[in-house]
């Protein structure tokens, strides 16, 4: 697996080709999908309507949107940050859940303390912890050159298993008979910002990363080694960028963020850790950074549409017999066409003509 | 008790190894599918339907081979014809593939993620008298499924295929090194796509030994992610088909053993974390043992 080259966006090309870009595998899987809808009996283009309305019908509607964007912003910026070092981490999946479980733990346990001390304290914690999760990985491909796909994927699962004993055992709520921590105290809930929807002060938070992140990555000295260190790292190395330190540092900002991710989801909707706490929000991360193309304002887009998607999907069940699997049918589709050259397509299609 | 652990555990090593010796073909090849658990799926779900429609299992058996063999054929077309990145295809496949399942169980059956059908033609199970009561070697020969036998016949055939057939050669050369290949006058696109065919239909078959052979229920996770531990079996085996055997032997017994040990204090979640670690541990001695042989040539 030495070859992958992904997830480095191409930046020498005009910045309106690269907008349009985005917009091929858009299409391609909305056609896939829409065979599929076709097949099942179903107009395809009264679905996607349906499915636009459910989404930003109404203002309750796109803050419902926004809040299930919230979390695939975050996961998309911890991909991408990943991705533009070279390092492919496909593990934000687990940081979710120990950084979620981190942030419940410090939520419930030390309810004692003012909001204004517990909510950051409980942040931090999943910060730290869906970081240091990323210390293995990210040492491991940086000194050893050990495949990092491979790392991270499997520590998904043991993420997956390890915070499911945590919480069917040591942590489980006294009384409860499901796997569930229990509630968090009502000083660590992120505010809301719209009630009655679950929009919460974590969307405000992502934005305000996906602002650093843009800075970041085009006026700081760092976003540009890394940039470069992702793009060519025998280059970087001969510029004297200290490429495997900045894929550990890298590695770390990535779990910091899909931790933060977890920890988000658990202080601002869920209220505590509960075993499948996910519903695979890293990976949708993967197909939102992808499909951003590492921009900003991409992956703000894409993890928009996915969040769209995601909180449609849910509601058009109870209008239509349209099944919601459609929308996992999309993001599959979607993530195998972002990275697919669509263009080939074509120029075959040309040069046998 | 100990032969029934020995037993299941033979059981449960089965899809395991079917999908692992496939995926090894696909990564001799230059591939590392991370889709298997996707083909497998949909070889469970098509086993299932074709078992209970045609009431044969050999014709089902072909089913799940088919179903397998067209993702892995979709999913190679897109790495070798579009150049997608294989990993993120991988992926990609898992999540729609498992949306398309659920999707089709709802469409066509009305069900949510279960599917129970009637006169489902199970495996048969081979038992072979006297061998069958002599203990520990009876759990191990006697009273598995025609699979199983399949599965273990596939581990000398896939070394000798390597070892010693002009295709399978041909196959390790295009995996290590395409342009060399191509120079050669072999096709190593053709031999890529070749080889993820067979990856999708060892792991259709794999699927087909859960839902026909093991449970003869369908049910959306019913693969419980043991396409990853099949790639956790390869990995760990480094490509050698008698060490990915044992690995996945290893796994089948882990899988035996958490089954057996349910409700008796020791915590199935963390048995299972076991093959997952197990492959980060390998992977980072066999890296540490690389660089120690450098730098004594050094």
């Amino acid at each position: 697996m030495s070859d992958h080259a992904v997830g480095t966006p191409s930046f020498e090309r005009p910045a309106w080709l690269g907008m349009l870009e985005p917009l091929g595998p858009l299409v391609a899987a909305f056609v896939v999908a829409g065979l599929v809808l076709l097949a099942a009996g179903h107009n395809p283009l009264e679905v996607y309507m349906l499915l636009a309305t459910e989404a930003f019908g109404s203002s309750r509607r796109i803050a419902a949107t926004l809040s299930a964007a919230t979390p695939l912003i975050l996961t998309g910026l911890a991909t991408a940050v990943a991705f533009r070092a070279g390092a492919f981490n496909v593990g934000v999946e687990g940081c979710i859940f120990v950084g979620g479980l981190a942030a419940a733990y410090v939520g419930f346990t030390f309810a004692g303390l003012p909001a204004a001390l517990l909510l950051p304290f409980a942040l931090v914690a999943a910060v730290v912890v869906g970081s240091l999760w990323m210390l293995v990985p990210g040492l491991l491909k940086a000194r050893l050159d050990v495949d990092e796909v491979v790392t991270t994927l499997m520590l998904n699962f043991i993420a997956i298993s390890l915070t499911a004993w945590l919480v069917n055992g040591p942590l489980l709520a006294p009384g409860s008979a499901n796997s569930a921590t229990p509630m968090i105290a009502e000083a660590a809930r992120l505010p809301k910002l719209m009630p009655p929807s679950t929009l919460n002060a974590g969307f405000l938070i992502a934005i305000a990363l996906l602002g650093l992140y843009a800075l970041w990555g085009n006026r700081t000295a760092l976003g540009f080694e890394t940039r470069i260190a992702g793009m060519n790292p025998r280059f970087a190395t001969a510029s004297g960028i200290d490429v495997p330190m900045l894929v550990i540092k890298m590695m770390l900002l990535s779990g910091a963020i899909g931790g933060l991710a977890g920890g988000i989801h658990a202080l601002g909707n869920v209220g505590r850790f509960v075993a499948g706490f996910s519903p695979g929000y890293g990976f949708t991360g993967i197909a939102v950074a992808l499909l951003g193309r590492g921009s900003a304002l991409g992956i703000f887009l894409a993890a928009l549409l996915f969040g769209a998607l995601a909180n449609a999907g849910a509601t058009i069940q109870f209008f239509s017999d349209v099944p919601i699997e459609i929308v996992d049918i999309l993001q599959g589709t979607v993530m195998v066409f972002a990275v697919a050259q669509l263009g080939r397509l074509i120029v075959r299609r040309r040069k046998a003509a | 008790m100990i032969d029934n652990i020995i037993h299941a555990a033979v059981v449960m090593t089965t899809p395991v190894l079917l999908a692992a010796l496939g995926g090894l073909i696909n990564r001799v090849g230059g591939i590392v599918n991370i889709g298997l658990d996707s083909m497998m799926l949909a070889g469970a779900l098509f086993g299932l339907i074709v078992a209970s429609m045609t009431g044969s299992w050999p014709v089902a058996l072909l089913a799940a081979a088919a179903a397998g063999g067209v993702v892995g054929l979709a999913m190679s077309l897109a790495v070798t014809r579009l150049q997608a990145n294989e990993i993120i295809v991988g992926l990609g496949f898992l999540v729609a593939v498992a949306g398309l399942v659920r999707f089709f169980l709802s469409a066509a059956y009305g069900s949510s993620g279960t599917l129970s059908l009637p006169d489902v033609a199970r495996l048969p199970r081979i038992d072979i008298p006297l061998v069958a009561d002599i203990p520990v070697l009876g759990a191990i020969l006697s009273g598995h499924d025609p699979l199983t036998w399949a599965a273990w016949a596939m581990v000398p055939v896939t070394v000798w295929f390597l070892a010693r057939t002009r295709l399978g050669l041909r196959l390790r050369a295009v995996g290590a090194a395409p342009q060399a290949a191509r120079a050669l006058g072999l096709n190593p696109l053709m031999l890529r796509d070749l080889s993820t065919v067979y990856a999708g239909i060892m792991s259709g078959l794999a699927g087909a030994s859960l839902s026909i052979g093991v449970v003869g229920i369908f049910n959306e996770g019913i693969t419980a992610g043991r396409g990853f531990i099949a790639l956790a079996a390869f990995y760990f085996g480094r490509n050698r088909p008698w060490a990915t055997a044992a690995c996945a032997l290893l796994f089948g017994f882990f899988d035996a053993f958490q089954i057996r040990m349910q409700g008796r204090g020791v915590p199935a979640e963390l048995v299972q974390t076991l093959p997952y670690l197990m492959v980060i541990v390998v992977l980072t001695a066999v890296a540490l043992a690389g660089r120690r042989a450098k730098a004594r040539r050094a």
